[in-house]
């Protein structure tokens, strides 16, 4: 019997993501006025002419701009997680199956990277090597895929002894193959769900760039760099800081939360065989 | 025994000072990542002189060969002498050492506060697998995890500092108690992410071992359910100390961004001050460091299997 | 009758999908042994998890049981077992290897169950009784071996002296003259305590060698119980019947195994039926339209068949085999291994220790051992999954070049990609031989599975099911040599039956070259013309299956054909 019943906690998750997403592809059309600066305006409080949660010192229209930031709070962290899912697929599974120097090589080039904090590192490289949204991007792909190359390599590992790949070592079959066709869409869950999280972690990495301004230059509509301003404005309209901070919290939560339902979906998929 | 474990921890040791070395060689690489002249970006806002460039390449020894810079800069580190700040022109061995009690401070505090709230936290929803308390917790760990400290930090300096007023907005404070009064906001900011970090861990560590045939066993032959939870813990405490070593990775990573939210002059603040004036030398002090006291604690994680893991001790043993 | 110790009126378990365990009435008198025998999905398992009050979340059970004076609610809370288990019953696990903590010491685990002022005396006693010296106590679960071990968890089992011992298939996991060992040790102590014990089994002959009564169940339900000697000489339901059949006999060959048609259904599909209508070859309407009550045919033995007069041992094809004659080995050898040596990185011996074997052509030769014998590093070293260290596999003649041999493994749930359907797989196996791909369903009907088959996936197939693909896929390449790694260990016994008369008829079809592992003597006398007994990595004995099982010359094969339960 087949029953699909998604529970509330992830309908809701997928919901929200959605409704960022709208606004990240459709940003033009969702907050046309997002760059309007008001100089003589300046900074207001919630609620003020039709600003409805104020402004700021740019007389920037808070709303607008936290609408129009969901396209560096998406764009980023998918490019990332992707990419760096790709480096730690292919580098964890020739690893994970060939064993021998390739295994050595992915092991040393994950332990040297993992000996520093992800972020710490990216602060530092993008600080001393240049700054800009894709820069920072293209910085924390490198930074992210150790971690890849990890989990997907030790999932390759437990694969690899079970029969199904020895009948097919026995066949003939060429690795190439016995790794792309045989293993790889059975680590599927573990890929998906790390991939999930990975987009949760670049887009707080990436926002932590952008609020020591690191990521996007200034003035770009970004939720870490509206975060940065708004610090200097709690007194006058604290939800210059608050909105964006809340939306940093629930769409990071949002994704972290369909991940580990995802996961855990398509686990037990696999263990019900 | 005892000569087999300590070769254990020598050749550990070892492994972990190479770790260093190779760490050390990319951190100083940096100065050559860096776009631009070197010996201009070294001069920092100064004039550009013809004199002045030549000053920094004699200082510097840029006309050396990289590796022998290298080691020049290496040998120095190791023995406390960081160089000068491009930006104060002062040493950056004294800077870091005034900078570093704050950070510790903040950092020490946040990481006692995760473990004594997440560890009980993770038990307690563990024993209660998938009824409401466990369900709460598990769905509020991953808010944790998913808050960025410092727009956690922002939040709380809205609600409890500029509203409430309960704590102090900014700075460090003067005297013990005042100082201390003055960290709480920025620890507890600190504390939240790898608080759930800590509570979703212990409790994937609890329910592993609570699934074990150990545990059916030992409830099959009439053992009380606090003797059982005690021999779950004992189990359980070894995947949660070696998180422990992540987690020294994961506060330093946090503690730059909080230091900044509250204005703390700390390390964290350093390192941003000087990633933003491009100090590149204060940089590669801060990342040397950071990685030298990152290894340690993850040293310290494996050495202490030879404490709670006599399986451990045992393969040391025989080799 | 004496006032039983325990008595468990209707128990009934269910879970999400259905019933599990539908209704059993169950007494145990002290110092009594009830065999509870079934096969994988019988819920013999369930039963003794309801009986300790340890079913896993989701899973709720029903019924009364009374022990040693207290009653209470299968149903009820946790807490109700409080008092109950320890000194009134303990459960032994299967699996000594993680049914102790491994961060503790033996003398710690033991003591658990005793107050602290008592504790090292006490330990020290229940170490003896076990027949383990009094410096296990200081031990770590992994310095002991697996018999150890076993003999550890009794000892903690008994610390706490209980009434009724439930042991769970308590020597499954152990090699055939620990288990010996370890279940002689189980009946001493029993007599000793005047001990009741309830000893879960899908092994029918261990249950004849050790209990007083048997219980057998199937899909859920009790279908026979009685006197062990009532069971056995006149088993009054079908099921009971074919189950000892299906027992490859370990003193002559067969030459067809008998078999059950079909697979054990789930407990919640049956409905309103005998759950073995399906595959009895007895079975009438009336078997069909309604569920079978337990109805007593002598005094004390009751049977769940409307028709036990039918149930009487079917044809066991008595004859004896002409085992000498078996396909007569053309004189060409087909591989020989020289000295071959292997020892893993980290381990302590070699799994292989200089092992020279000849194959002929056409023959088929087993190799038997305990676990740690090398037997399978052998077979490894032989597909050349594994590189020996030293020593040679030479192929000869034809059966040189890629794909010489083929390999089949033990673990049936592994042994194909899970997610690819049956036909793809076999497709793909096909192709890579140069074969083309339309043959899939020849390879099927090969192993006796209807096409249709092929669009499946491996999760809607049995255990038995997924080994038979697993043999056609290594057909596909038409090597003359099939590599067989315990190949039926992880099947039921009438399923096992099956994949062994299907590699027999394989043999004689296509003129295979078998190299069986194994760690059974009966399966060995069963499939192979000659036999190899391996101990720690060194061949002890080699020979015709005949003279090495009738008359073995090597004191450790003499030990191991010891060790196996006396035969019906």
């Amino acid at each position: 019997m087949i029953r699909i019943r998604v529970p509330l906690v992830p309908a809701v998750s997928a919901a929200l993501l959605a409704a960022v997403a709208v606004c990240a592809v459709a940003r033009e059309l969702v907050a046309p006025h997002a760059l309007d600066q008001d100089i003589y305006l300046g900074v207001v409080g919630g609620g003020v002419e039709g600003h409805l949660f104020g402004t700021d010192q740019l007389g920037r229209d808070i709303l607008q701009l936290s609408l129009a930031g969901a396209r560096s709070a998406l764009a980023g962290p998918l490019v990332v997680a992707a990419g760096s899912m790709l480096i730690g697929f292919f580098l964890g599974t020739v690893a994970g199956y060939r064993g021998g120097v390739a295994d050595m090589l992915a092991g040393r080039y994950a332990d040297l990277l993992l000996a520093l904090p992800a972020v710490l590192l990216a602060i530092v490289v993008a600080g001393v090597v240049g700054r800009g949204y894709w820069i920072t991007v293209a910085v924390l792909i490198v930074l992210f895929s150790p971690s890849d190359v990890r989990v997907v390599r030790s999932a390759v590992i437990e694969q690899a002894p079970r029969p199904y790949i020895e009948s097919a070592r026995l066949l003939g079959i060429r690795p190439f193959r016995i790794m792309f066709r045989h293993i790889a869409p059975n680590i599927f869950p573990i890929v998906v769900a790390n991939l999930l999280l990975n987009v949760a972690f670049a887009l707080v990495a990436l926002s932590s760039l952008s609020y020591l301004g690191l990521g996007v230059p200034p003035g770009a509509p970004d939720w870490g760099r509206q975060l940065a301003d708004g610090r200097e404005l709690l007194g006058d309209n604290p939800l210059a800081a608050v909105v964006p901070g809340v939306l940093i919290i629930v769409t990071a939560t949002a994704v972290n939360l369909l991940g580990d339902w995802l996961s855990e979906l398509l686990d037990r998929r696999v263990v019900a065989r | 025994m005892s000569t087999t474990v300590l070769a254990f921890a020598l050749r550990r040791t070892g492994a972990t000072l190479l770790l260093l070395l190779a760490l050390s060689l990319l951190v100083f690489g940096l100065l050559y990542l860096a776009p631009g002249d070197i010996a201009r970006n070294l001069l920092g806002t100064r004039n550009v002189t013809p004199e002045a460039l030549a000053q920094v390449r004699a200082l510097y020894h840029l006309d050396e060969p990289f590796l022998q810079q290298y080691w020049r800069w290496l040998s120095r580190a190791a023995a406390g002498d960081f160089g000068t700040s491009i930006r104060t022109g002062g040493a950056i061995g004294p800077m870091m050492l005034d900078r570093t009690g704050v950070t510790a401070a903040t950092a020490g505090l946040a990481f006692l506060l995760s473990v004594l709230a997440g560890v009980p936290a993770g038990i307690a929803s563990a024993v209660r697998r998938g009824r409401w308390p466990d369900r709460l917790l598990a769905g509020l760990s991953v808010v944790g995890v998913s808050a960025p400290g410092f727009a956690v930090g922002l939040l709380a300096l809205y609600v409890f500092a500029l509203g409430l007023g309960w704590f102090p907005l900014y700075g460090t404070g003067t005297g013990f108690l005042d100082g201390l009064w003055h960290l709480v906001l920025p620890a507890a900011a600190l504390a939240l992410g790898l608080g759930a970090f800590v509570v979703k861990l212990t409790r994937a560590a609890v329910i592993r071992e609570l699934d074990q045939d150990y545990v059916t066993f030992a409830r099959g032959r009439g053992l009380s359910d606090g003797t059982v939870l005690r021999v779950v813990l004992r189990n359980a405490a070894i995947p949660i100390v070696t998180s422990l070593g992540l987690m020294v990775a994961y506060l330093f990573g946090g503690t730059v961004l909080i230091e900044v939210t509250f204005a703390l002059p700390g390390l964290g603040s350093l390192m941003e001050e000087s990633v933003l004036f491009k100090d590149i030398p204060v940089v590669q002090a801060l990342t040397l460091v950071v990685a030298a006291v990152v290894s340690a604690a993850a040293l310290l994680v494996d050495l202490s299997y030879l404490l709670i893991d006599p399986r451990v001790r045992a393969r040391t043993a025989r080799r | 009758m004496t006032t039983p110790l325990l008595a468990v009126r209707d128990l009934r378990v269910a879970a999400e999908p259905g019933t599990i365990v539908a209704g059993l009435d169950l007494t145990v008198a002290p110092g009594e042994t009830v065999a509870i025998v079934g096969e994988s999905g019988s819920g013999k398992s369930m039963t003794v998890k309801a009986l300790a009050g340890l079913l896993p979340d989701g899973v709720r059970a029903s019924g009364r049981l009374e022990i040693g004076g207290t009653r209470l609610d299968l149903g009820g809370p946790r807490s109700s077992w409080r008092g109950v288990r320890g000194s009134g019953m303990a459960l032994l696990p299967q699996d000594p290897f993680t049914s102790l903590s491994p961060v503790h010491r033996i003398g710690q685990q033991i003591g658990w169950a005793v107050t602290a002022r008592r504790r090292t005396g006490r330990v020290a006693a229940l170490l003896a009784e076990v027949g383990l010296p009094a410096d296990v106590a200081g031990k770590y679960p992994f310095q002991l071996s697996g018999g150890m071990r076993q003999r550890a968890a009794i000892a903690a089992a008994l610390a706490a002296d209980p009434g009724l011992l439930i042991a769970d298939e308590p020597t499954t996991a152990l090699d055939v003259t620990t288990q010996h060992e370890v279940l002689e040790l189980i009946a001493d102590l029993q007599r000793g305590r005047g001990m009741g014990l309830i000893l879960i089994t899908h092994d029918l002959r261990l249950a004849h060698s050790r209990a007083d009564r048997i219980m057998v169940m199937y899909a859920g339900r009790l279908v026979e119980e009685g006197a062990t000697a009532d069971v056995l000489r006149a088993p009054a339901h079908p099921y009971t019947a074919r189950l000892a059949a299906c027992d490859p006999p370990l003193t002559r060959r067969l030459p067809v195994l008998a078999t059950i048609p079909g697979s054990v259904p789930q407990p919640f599909s049956v409905g309103a039926a005998c759950a073995f209508a399906a595959r009895c070859e007895f079975a009438v309407e009336a078997c069909r339209t309604a569920e079978p009550a337990l109805t007593e045919v002598s005094a004390g033995h009751r049977t769940a068949c409307v028709r036990p007069e039918t149930a009487a041992r079917p044809d066991e094809h008595e004859h004896h085999a002409d085992e000498e004659a078996a396909p007569p080995p053309e004189a060409t050898p087909l591989l020989t291994v020289e000295g071959l040596a292997k020892r893993y990185h980290g381990a302590a011996a070699p799994a292989l220790a200089g092992v020279d074997l000849e194959l002929l052509a056409g023959e088929s030769v087993a190799v038997v051992g305990e676990s740690g014998s090398g037997k399978t590093t052998l077979a490894r070293c032989v597909a050349g999954l594994e590189r020996p260290d030293t020593g040679r596999v030479v192929f000869h003649g034809s059966a040189a070049g890629p794909r010489r041999l083929q390999m089949v493994f033990q673990d049936p749930y592994s042994a194909l990609n899970p997610g690819l359907s049956v036909g793809t797989s076999l497709a793909e196996a096909l192709a890579a031989a140069g074969r083309p791909r339309s043959e899939v369903s020849e390879l099927l009907e090969l192993v006796g599975l209807p096409a249709a088959y092929a669009r499946r996936r491996p999760k809607a197939l049995s255990g038995g099911e997924r080994q038979r693909v697993a043999i056609a896929r290594a057909l596909a390449p038409r090597a003359g040599l099939l590599v067989c790694d315990e190949p039926v260990s992880a099947l039921d016994v009438s399923v096992q039956a099956q994949v062994l008369n299907l590699l027999a008829d394989l043999r004689r079809e296509l003129g295979l070259t078998l190299l069986f592992i194994t760690h059974d003597l009966a399966v060995a006398r069963q499939i192979a013309d000659r036999i190899y007994v391996m101990r720690h990595g060194r061949v002890v004995e080699a020979g015709p299956v005949t003279s090495v099982l009738d008359s073995p010359a090597h004191e450790y094969t003499r030990r191991l054909l010891a060790s196996i339960p006396a035969a019906h």
